[in-house]
């Protein structure tokens, strides 16, 4: 049995034809559970959940949400110590709840109103007041309080087969398309270094300014970073309970040391929470899910992160499953962002098989916007997606650049024509294949360029010796290859441009831009952060719109009939 | 529900404390606390009679021989394994959650690194449990059987996710810290 069969006959009992017709339609392949708050098994409201309450002695906070502080767990320690503003908690958490949803929604109320008495709340109150607002409040919340003006989008550029050719050339695309970062993974880790160069090369083929990273186990992530191959971090998991952390040996303090050791390099990090992981992993204390990924986002504010990676990600199967659960997860996203940390609202991993359900769980945070609306849109198909697979992929493209053009908004991408598709991603594979042969790495053939140009899928490489790649992974590790002789490689080989856009990136490195808050580029290599693009949304005609070059660029669709000769199409 | 006939039943027969054994070619089968009691079948319905029938006659199939214990102390599938490893004449053992996760262990091994692991329950059915005892068999023999094919499916986590975290739950309350392991014998009833 797979997840794309349909669920065996339970009854013998004879079911109508349209039964039968609702029995076949791919929401029906997805799993439901019921609730089980005892355990942690619900997505907002459950009475386990501790009553907000907050004292402060001496300057300390000494009750945390009806634990003194003998009975705190290090999460309490960390929160009450790190977290919460002394000065400000007991006043604002007298605030009556319903107070501060209203201020949530009201655009008169202003972000730095709400953000200000965000910094006393609690994680029971600040669940108290989220439990009050329904989805579209909280998407009026999101509208306002996000940290960047400009919205933006992140893609996930991954190869079944690891090929740092095809790695190369989807990036590229993925560049030209609009996505203001680009992330990859592996299937076999040793391969990493090579499919991360690729990545690195291709991001900076398409457009200047795309800020790469590669998701591994934390040593070696961090080791590509400090070298200049990365640009950035997100894969640095926080848990909502004690025992979760416990179980990865982890504790909020390693986690806000290893935080540390990124922005000392000038590297962009963000941690990675979500509903759901702590009931997954059977240690959810008996809280809700949306409860304890608010502590996991006071641990990240805590921990002085810029920002955070939340929506659920990779246990989106579990609220999904229950009532509630993925305004619970619109909810998380809300509060991230209330918090002023920069959001990378999820919308990845595969969440539905229904394409509605799917849709239905993206388009509030595309019509709010969000700092990155998904935190890894798939720019490879899903079968080659090595996250798991992905809630969009690039059979969605043409979907998503119409319902910008519909709705008016900007989910980060843009339509892009054949021709400068093809031009990109046959240049980043000449550009990988120059540095390969630099380097001493196994060749790139002209017949891999030429597969990387017009292919869709991994299928349609030639295969790669593996063991000899691997071989050369090993030796750019060892000889200690680092950005900065790729950008010598590259000028070296004729990529002169690609090489000034990478030098750019490493550039800003030393002059810490990338550590304000929802920090990206544009093409021209600006920073866009909340410190000088800053979400100023006020109510109708304020905050970002979508107008001027922008709003021209993304009437453009694959097929538009031409107004002045209806008989051709505006190319 | 209808009862249909040819379906098999698995009881465990409690043999007594699970010990160290001594035949150098042995695989240990260790199950966990939900396995076969109260639990009867996997998170896709495989039964548990067909999970230990098919990883009987895949060790058997390389001339191996089995043992199987359960362990009440804790439902990590790790710990679950590497402890019957260690009770395993030839230091390999198969270990399994009621759910149907798998893991090929070895006990000279760390705790969380392993021979083969199989992390999508869902993706298990009878040929792949075959598979996984034939080449468990040949590891105890000091040979090196090819991996098990992993098959992959993106659309698991929508599907089986929340079942899982659910079992895995029900899988925990089954947890005894005071009982130790035990050695049992599978006898498996055919329903005619």
């Amino acid at each position: 049995m797979t997840a794309v069969e349909p669920r065996p006959q339970t009854s013998e009992v004879r079911a109508s034809k349209r039964t039968e017709i609702l029995e076949n339609r791919p929401v029906n392949l997805d799993g439901f559970v019921e609730e089980w708050p005892e355990k942690g098994l619900v997505a907002m409201e459950s009475d386990f959940d501790p009553q907000p309450s907050i004292r402060v002695e001496d300057g300390r906070i000494v009750e945390l949400d009806g634990r003194t502080r003998d009975q705190f767990d290090f999460m309490d320690t960390f929160i009450a110590d790190h977290a919460i503003d002394v000065d400000t908690c007991e006043q604002a958490m007298a605030t009556e709840s319903v107070e501060i949803a209203r201020m949530l929604v009201d655009p008169r109320t202003s972000r730095a109103d709400v953000v200000a008495l965000g910094r006393g709340l609690t994680p029971a109150k600040i669940l108290d007041v989220v439990k009050l607002m329904n989805v579209v409040e909280i998407m009026m919340g999101m509208q306002k309080v996000r940290s960047r003006r400009t919205p933006a989008n992140q893609a996930h550029s991954t190869s079944a087969k690891d090929n740092p050719i095809q790695v190369a050339a989807d990036a590229a695309e993925a560049a030209v398309r609009g996505f203001a970062e680009l992330e990859t993974t592996l299937g076999v880790l040793r391969y990493a270094p090579l499919v991360a160069i690729g990545l690195q090369v291709g991001g900076q083929v398409g457009r200047g300014g795309v800020l790469t990273q590669c998701a591994l186990e934390e040593a070696t992530e961090l080791d590509l970073g400090m070298r200049g191959i990365t640009a950035y971090a997100e894969t640095i998991s926080i848990y909502g309970t004690e025992s979760v952390f416990v179980d990865g040996d982890d504790t909020p303090w390693s986690k806000a040391f290893l935080a540390s050791a990124y922005a000392s390099r000038g590297i962009k990090m963000r941690f990675t929470s979500g509903t759901g992981s702590e009931v997954q992993m059977g240690n959810a204390e008996g809280r809700s899910m949306l409860f304890l990924e608010i502590r996991c986002i006071l641990m990240a504010k805590g921990a002085g992160v810029q920002g955070l990676q939340n929506g659920s990600i990779s246990c989106i199967g579990v609220p999904g499953a229950v009532p509630g659960g993925i305004r619970a997860v619109a909810a998380e996203n809300l509060v991230a962002s209330w918090m002023d940390l920069e959001c990378a609202s999820g919308n990845d991993q595969s969440f539905s098989h229904s394409a509605m359900r799917r849709t239905s769980r993206l388009v509030p945070q595309l019509f709010s916007g969000t700092d990155f609306v998904c935190s890894g849109y798939s720019g490879v198909p899903n079968k080659d997606n090595m996250f798991a697979g992905s809630n969009l992929d690039t059979e969605d493209y043409d979907d998503w650049n119409t319902i910008q053009r519909d709705m008016q908004v900007d989910g980060g991408l843009r339509h892009v024509r054949e021709d400068v598709i093809l031009q990109m991603r046959n240049k980043a594979a000449r550009a990988l294949q120059a540095v390969f042969a630099e380097l001493d790495l196994p060749a790139i053939t002209d017949e891999e360029v030429e597969a990387a140009t017009y292919a869709d899928s991994s299928d349609d490489y030639p295969d790669r010796d593996v063991l000899a790649d691997l071989e050369g992974a090993r030796s750019v590790m060892e000889r200690g290859v680092t950005g900065l002789d790729l950008v010598k490689v590259l000028e070296r080989s004729g990529f002169g441009d690609v090489a000034e856009n990478y030098l750019q990136v490493l550039r800003q490195r030393v002059s810490g831009d990338l550590l304000q808050t929802a920090a990206i580029f544009t093409g021209d290599f600006v920073p866009l952060a909340a410190i000088n693009d800053a979400n100023d949304y006020a109510g109708p005609g304020t905050g970002y719109r979508l107008s001027g070059e922008r709003w021209e660029e993304l009437k453009k669709l694959r097929h538009v009939t031409s107004a002045e000769n209806p008989e051709e199409e505006v190319v | 529900m209808t009862t249909a006939t040819g379906i098999r039943t698995l009881t465990l027969r409690e043999i007594g404390p699970a010990e160290r054994g001594t035949r150098p070619e042995e695989v240990v089968i260790a199950l966990s606390p939900a396995f076969g009691d109260p639990f009867t079948k996997t998170i896709v319905d495989v039964p548990h009679a067909e999970v230990i029938r098919q990883l009987l006659a895949g060790i058997e199939e390389q001339g191996g021989v089995a043992r199987t214990i359960k362990v009440y102390r804790t439902a990590d599938l790790a710990a679950i394994a590497h402890f019957g490893a260690k009770l395993s004449g030839s230091g390999i053992a198969v270990g399994i959650l009621a759910r149907g996760t798998t893991v090929v262990h070895q006990r000279d091994l760390a705790r969380l690194s392993n021979l083969e692991l199989f992390p999508q329950a869902p993706l298990l059915d009878a040929e792949v449990f075959r598979m996984i005892g034939a080449n468990a068999a040949q590891y105890a023999q000091s040979r090196s059987p090819r991996p098990v094919p992993t098959r992959n499916d993106q659309m698991a986590r929508p599907r089986w996710q929340a079942k899982a975290a659910l079992l895995h739950l029900k899988e925990f309350e089954c947890i005894d810290h005071a009982r130790a392991a035990v050695e049992v014998e599978p006898v498996i009833t055919r329903v005619d």
